[in-house]
């Protein structure tokens, strides 16, 4: 096929004036994405505190970081937190995405508004969401006062959201799961929205529920993008920094700290940031095996 | 048997769907509200009682954060914070993401793996070697160091949104232009660029929105308050002792003045951008 072509259609088809489009943007990010991830591995196997960060002479200690942080009770305790915390995360995104996403199948002014609303939601800085939700998550707050219409509590006794240990991690969860599901609900409508109407009215026709129509129709037409969007929101839960850092820093204790957090405290905080290096790595690891499902995932979606 | 293509197919709404909607119109629609409403109370009200709902609403707070000076600083910071990555990122990310777009080859997989990859390592481990790196070269402490990080968070995701857009042009019409003689930057400058416009205003609006928000890398990097964005003063003072939350609510709310703006110019955009899987 391409020897058919004239001479300069197959150069035009060419992969080499093409590099000159991918180089200033691949060099850019092997600089600054691909360089600091080597340079986190040689901070790993150093001794780097505040000390001596602002430059490059490092003695190496070995696994020592690596032996020092495995060893530790606070990052023992991160790493439970960090199940805990992507679980809830994961499961009210998808959940609530699928979920939302129905929802807002049908028409009428109030999806509009919804739709309208989540978008906005995503697009909110995520310093300003943490911020209001701890405002409301207070002692005196807007929270405890529904709690308080319901019973549940009285405002003499109120529920410390943030403060006592189970529920603090399970409040920072919480919410950020309430801030992921606009991006679940818009990537599950964008889907829904593919699925081939004269498919679905021919079933109706056929006397299908909703029901039915949803589970022999739909979900299998949703199953890569559901495939997709579970990694994409697995690593957006175990990415979380934002809300941790301004509803709780981790606390009370490291009670709500999660690995990467963890990582950022020993390194920001405590200024060992050998010791954070060690921890970053591990994370990185993490991520390194979820991108390799997600490639092959979409690699599957795109038919490549 | 075929109806219009537009005419309604489904029935009318089940009592479920709407209790469903009135719930993601509560979950989403009081926080929202939760920010000006307390932005508009006193600190006298906020002690007495932080859920009122009947209040005298004031306008103290708004006065006390224009009088303090630190705003219209903090807001220029974000400005050249986010604008700059906005610009950076897309003009590196529009230029790749035509390459790859036209680029035939297996490597291509790998060069796309290795995006996701970048895009998905977390912020908290490229910021350790990041400071380490701008703190070498002499950046540490400048807004440039954190224009530059950002690029790097927000690159692979910019090029990854923006690659189908291209993709989606046919190759013809370059071919086309270049047999009338255009060289390819030509064609690439005058043919696709403007067939992309789509693409590129999503990409730079997505990335404009996140760079916005971005904080971790500007508390890390600067270290004068003057320099720090909005996103940045705002998570400084959450954490404070004797926070003032309206003087804090108000500061939130004009500090997403510029996002409103871009929402209310691009929210088509935004949810088809979201669609292509735009986590931030």
């Amino acid at each position: 096929m391409t020897a058919a072509l004239p001479a300069g259609r197959r150069r035009w088809r060419g992969r080499h004036t093409v590099l000159a489009f991918v180089l200033p943007g691949l060099l850019y990010l092997l600089l600054l994405g691909l360089y600091p991830l080597v340079n986190l591995v040689q901070m790993s196997l150093s001794d780097v505190t505040a000390r001596n960060i602002a430059s490059s002479a490092w003695s190496l200690v070995g696994l020592h970081n690596f032996s020092r942080v495995l060893a530790s009770p606070s990052f023992a305790a991160t790493v439970p937190n960090t199940l805990i915390f992507v679980a809830i995360v994961f499961v009210l995104g998808m959940a609530g995405g699928l979920a939302g996403a129905v929802a807002l199948e049908s028409p009428g002014w109030l999806s509009q508004v919804v739709l309208g609303l989540m978008v906005f939601i995503w697009a909110m800085p995520p310093v300003v969401l943490g911020g209001i939700w701890k405002f409301i998550l207070l002692p005196q707050g807007l929270a405890n006062a529904v709690a308080g219409w319901f019973g549940v509590n009285h405002a003499s006794d109120p529920i410390l959201w943030l403060v006592w240990r189970p529920f603090a991690l399970l409040s920072v969860a919480v919410v950020n799961g309430w801030a992921i599901i606009p991006f679940g609900t818009l990537v599950y409508r964008a889907a829904l929205m593919d699925v081939p109407k004269e498919i679905l009215e021919a079933a109706a026709i056929d006397g299908a529920s909703p029901w039915q129509q949803f589970l022999r129709i739909k979900f299998p037409i949703l199953r890569p993008v559901t495939l997709i969007l579970a990694v994409l929101t697995l690593v957006y839960a175990f990415r979380s920094f934002d809300f941790i850092y301004v509803m709780t820093y981790g606390g009370p204790g490291v009670s709500t700290s999660t690995v990467p957090f963890y990582s950022y405290l020993e390194s920001f905080a405590q200024f060992r940031f050998g010791l954070g290096a060690a921890v970053a790595v591990l994370t990185v690891l993490v991520v390194a095996v979820l991108s390799v499902v997600y490639v092959r995932a979409t690699r599957g979606a795109e038919g490549g | 048997m075929r109806r219009p293509a537009n005419a309604p197919t489904r029935r009318r709404r089940g009592p479920w769907v709407r209790l469903a909607l009135l719930l993601m119109l509560l979950l989403y629609g009081v926080p929202l509200l939760w920010i000006l409403i307390t932005s508009l109370k006193s600190n006298v009200e906020i002690f007495a009682n932080q859920a009122s709902v009947i209040f005298k609403p004031t306008l103290h707070a708004y006065q006390q954060i224009a009088a303090s000076g630190s705003l219209g600083t903090a807001m220029v910071n974000s400005l050249i914070i986010a604008g700059g990555t906005t610009l950076l990122t897309t003009f590196l990310g529009v230029l790749t993401a035509y390459g790859l777009a036209r680029y035939r080859s297996q490597l291509i997989w790998w060069i796309l793996g290795f995006l996701i990859l970048l895009q998905m390592v977390p912020q908290t481990a490229e910021i350790i070697p990041l400071y380490h790196i701008f703190a070498v070269t002499g950046l540490v402490n400048t807004r440039l160091s954190v224009v530059l990080a950002d690029s790097a968070l927000l690159l692979p995701f910019a090029i990854l949104i923006l690659r189908p857009f291209f993709r989606n042009i046919p190759i013809e019409i370059e071919e086309a232009a270049a047999i009338d003689g255009a060289s390819r930057l030509r064609t690439f400058l005058s043919v696709v660029t403007p067939l992309a416009l789509n693409g590129i205003v999503t990409e730079a609006a997505l990335v404009f929105i996140i760079a916005w928000g971005e904080f971790l890398y500007a508390i890390s990097l600067l270290s004068n308050p003057g320099d720090y964005p909005v996103s940045a003063v705002l998570s400084q003072e959450i954490g404070a002792y004797n926070v003032s939350w309206p003087g804090l609510m108000a500061l939130a709310a004009v500090g997403s003045l510029p996002i409103l703006i871009v929402f209310l110019m691009a929210q088509r955009r935004l949810a088809s951008g979201l669609s292509l899987g735009a986590v931030k």
